[in-house]
């Protein structure tokens, strides 16, 4: 049982990247499937049935089944038909994934906003998208938060799975340097303590914020 | 939809939504021995187990699933640990979920009113006994329903283990999207099973729940 | 207080309790001798309640000692296991009633009067179940046996929880403020329940807001404020002509309130 960690310091320029890549699909994901979700929950909560009922089903289907699989359906599926960089699958399916978890959040939230506000505003001559612009989204986007960075925390931990249609990010620079080094153990210690630092820092983020969010509510 | 394929394609999608199945339940049944020894270890007495075990705890749950996985698989070699791969993933997911259900057991216990432990300690209980007669039974429904939660990750999870070549279900998936180039046919069947064996595991759960807590309804 | 010879059943010397830089109690002695009531009056934060779960050693004293029939309860020698093994064989010679109840809501109402002899005792199911049944019979209760405690009001969950104490065949029972957390009328039903122990010449120690129902069933009556005695006496006295102005301020505010 020797270790060798002189190979991970040799690849350190290239795992950067992959850490560089996994924050930049991070920040991507979440502003996506942030942003996607609300606007998703609104479209759920305020339209017809036959409008919203395809926008439950895959909230439904995104959230009963397993990430990998979307990503070889997205992956190898729509790749049949069009070509499309595997980076740009990657941060749809991950995308889409999160936005049916944040969706479900949003839209037991929104509903979670009491009537009475939505009655205070109208009568204070507020139209309804006036009022669910005004009062209601916001009040619901604070009571979310705490759920919402969970999911992006959790989030962050599924980029590596990305790897495994070949994307960049650092468990994939990993593979490499492991395929040309053949030092598994240490280069993957290496990865478990960054991504621990980086769940670290998110945790701090998430206390941060949602200390923010209890003072505003 | 093609679906002389899908009837043929059938048979070889159930048996690997076995293997999940298999892995699953076996990792879960672990994961519970484990949670359960990491939420007496993490109040020992002794300063040291109690700082290990809270620190196994939060890297567990601080890292990725799938790297755990490549670590043990790709790097246990190394340290003298060479597992297969369905062992690999029975001990991963086990040691994974394990720390993620002792948080969901201390929370179900500390949910239980603290007047609860007062009055049995009054009448002369002890910690232990307190917790087998009073705290537990009252702790049950919440435990239940917070492990099912976990299983259904553990399900959903279990899909990794493909990428170290245990034929389960999104393995099986991948294989027969390659070689039948009709990924809408094999991704609905093997949707469908995840969501039979998702939907079997909240059935179990909302039984288990309904029995602990039957005393509600009384 | 007559006997002064025999053993007294509960004893208090010189005991102190704080929590953080805050005294709650500063040297308290007491003494209760066999069959004897106490009533323990005073404001909130006056330091009746610890004083009483203290006794229980539900709050662990600094200093001083407490005697249950001779008996020293608090035992700063005891570490560990040790004192566990101890406290739990004391604690099953005295009962406590609470403010909240603490019914086990996981139990049947004879379930929850049974558990303790059962599992503590080792009383065969039968044999408790009888205990039971007499139990729940003496607080008027043997028709709700099957039920379970969700399904009960605030007063038979008390006159429940009172019988659960006794089940245990406790030398001493310890109420504290065992009517303040129910409705008005339903407080009669309780102070009915505990004047009949009285009558069988239970020693008990009770904390309580109920100025009326103190004179009326104890022998000898506590007024503590910032965690001292401020006065003791028979009933009569301290609620008739009490000799402090504290005392007088408190009752003076208190029994104009309930008449």
């Amino acid at each position: 049982m020797e270790f060798d960690f002189s190979p991970v310091i040799d690849y350190l320029p290239v795992l950067l990247q992959g850490v560089g890549v996994t924050l930049l699909i991070g920040v991507a994901v979440a502003v996506m499937s942030v942003v996607g979700g609300q606007i998703v929950a609104v479209i759920t909560l305020y339209t017809r049935k036959m409008v919203n009922w395809p926008l439950r089903f895959f909230i439904w289907l995104f959230m009963t089944t397993p990430l990998l699989l979307q990503l070889y359906f997205l992956y190898f599926g729509i790749g049949e038909w069009i070509l499309i960089p595997a980076i740009v699958v990657g941060v749809l399916g991950l995308g889409f994934h999160y936005m049916a978890y944040n969706a479900d959040i949003f839209i037991a939230t929104i509903k979670s906003v009491s009537s009475g506000q939505y009655e205070a505003s109208r009568s204070l001559g507020f139209g309804h998208l006036a009022t669910l612009f005004y009062v209601v989204l916001p009040q619901a986007f604070n009571r979310a938060l705490p759920q919402l960075s969970n999911n992006m925390i959790i989030m962050v931990k599924d980029i590596s799975v990305l790897s495994a249609i070949g994307i960049g990010e650092m468990v994939y620079v990993s593979q490499y340097a492991i395929s040309v080094t053949f030092r598994p153990f240490e280069f993957y210690i290496t990865i478990t303590v960054i991504y621990y630092l980086i769940n670290l820092m998110m945790e701090a983020g998430q206390t941060w914020i949602e200390r923010r969010a209890a003072y505003r509510s | 939809m093609d679906f002389n394929l899908m009837i043929e394609i059938a048979p070889l999608l159930v048996q690997a939504a076995w293997v999940t199945v298999d892995i699953s339940a076996r990792a879960l049944f672990f994961g519970f021995f484990i949670a359960s020894a990491l939420v007496v270890l993490r109040t020992s007495r002794i300063r040291p187990v109690r700082w290990l075990s809270r620190a196994y705890i939060s890297v567990v749950r601080g890292t990725p699933y799938f790297v755990q996985l490549l670590l043990i698989f790709y790097g246990g070699p190394a340290i003298g640990l060479r597992l297969d791969p369905f062992t690999c993933g029975v001990v991963v997911g086990a040691f994974n979920i394990g720390a993620y259900m002792s948080e969901a057991i201390r929370g179900a216990i500390e949910s239980v009113d603290s007047g609860q432990n007062e009055a049995s300690r009054s009448l002369g209980f002890g910690r232990l006994t307190t917790l087998q007669y009073i705290i537990l039974p009252q702790a049950a429904g919440l435990m239940i329903r917070s492990v099912g939660v976990l299983a259904i990750i553990l399900v959903k999870n279990s899909s990794l283990v493909s990428i170290i070549s245990v034929v389960e279900l999104t393995y099986q998936a991948q294989r027969l999207i390659g070689s039948t180039y009709k990924p809408l046919e094999v991704f609905t069947l093997s949707a469908l099973m995840y969501i039979v064996i998702i939907y079997a595991v909240m059935g179990i759960v909302e039984f288990l729940y309904r029995r602990a807590t039957r005393y509600t309804f009384l | 207080m007559t006997q002064t010879t025999e053993t007294p059943m509960v004893e208090l010397k010189g005991v102190k309790k704080r929590f953080g830089d805050l005294e709650v109690l500063k040297g308290i002695d007491l003494r209760v001798d066999r069959g004897r009531i106490i009533s323990i009056i005073g404001p909130s934060g006056s330091g009746k309640s610890t004083l009483l779960r203290s006794v229980n050693n539900l709050e662990v004293i600094d200093e001083g000692q407490i005697l249950l029939d001779g008996v020293q309860v608090n035992r700063p020698d005891l570490k560990g296991l040790a004192f566990e093994k101890h406290i739990n064989h004391i604690r099953q010679n005295m009962g406590m009633v609470f403010q909240h109840f603490n019914l086990f809501p996981h139990l049947s109402t004879l379930e929850n009067v049974t558990l303790a002899p059962r599992k503590l005792k080792g009383v065969s199911t039968s044999i408790a179940r009888e205990l039971g049944m007499e139990l729940l019979e003496r607080v008027g209760l043997a028709d709700k046996a099957q039920v379970y405690p969700s399904a009960l009001s605030g007063g038979q969950k008390q006159r429940v929880a009172i019988a659960r104490a006794l089940a245990m065949q406790p030398k001493v029972m310890l109420f504290d403020e065992a009517t303040s957390a129910l409705d008005p009328e339903l407080v009669e039903e309780v102070n009915r329940v505990m004047k009949g122990l009285a009558e069988e010449h239970m020693t008990m120690l009770i904390v309580t807001h109920e100025m009326a129902f103190a004179r009326d069933v104890s022998d000898w009556a506590m007024f503590m404020d910032g965690g001292v005695v401020v006065e003791a006496n028979t009933p009569e006295h301290l609620f008739s002509h009490p000799d402090q102005e504290r005392t007088q301020h408190f009752l003076r505010k208190h029994l104009g309130t309930q008449g």
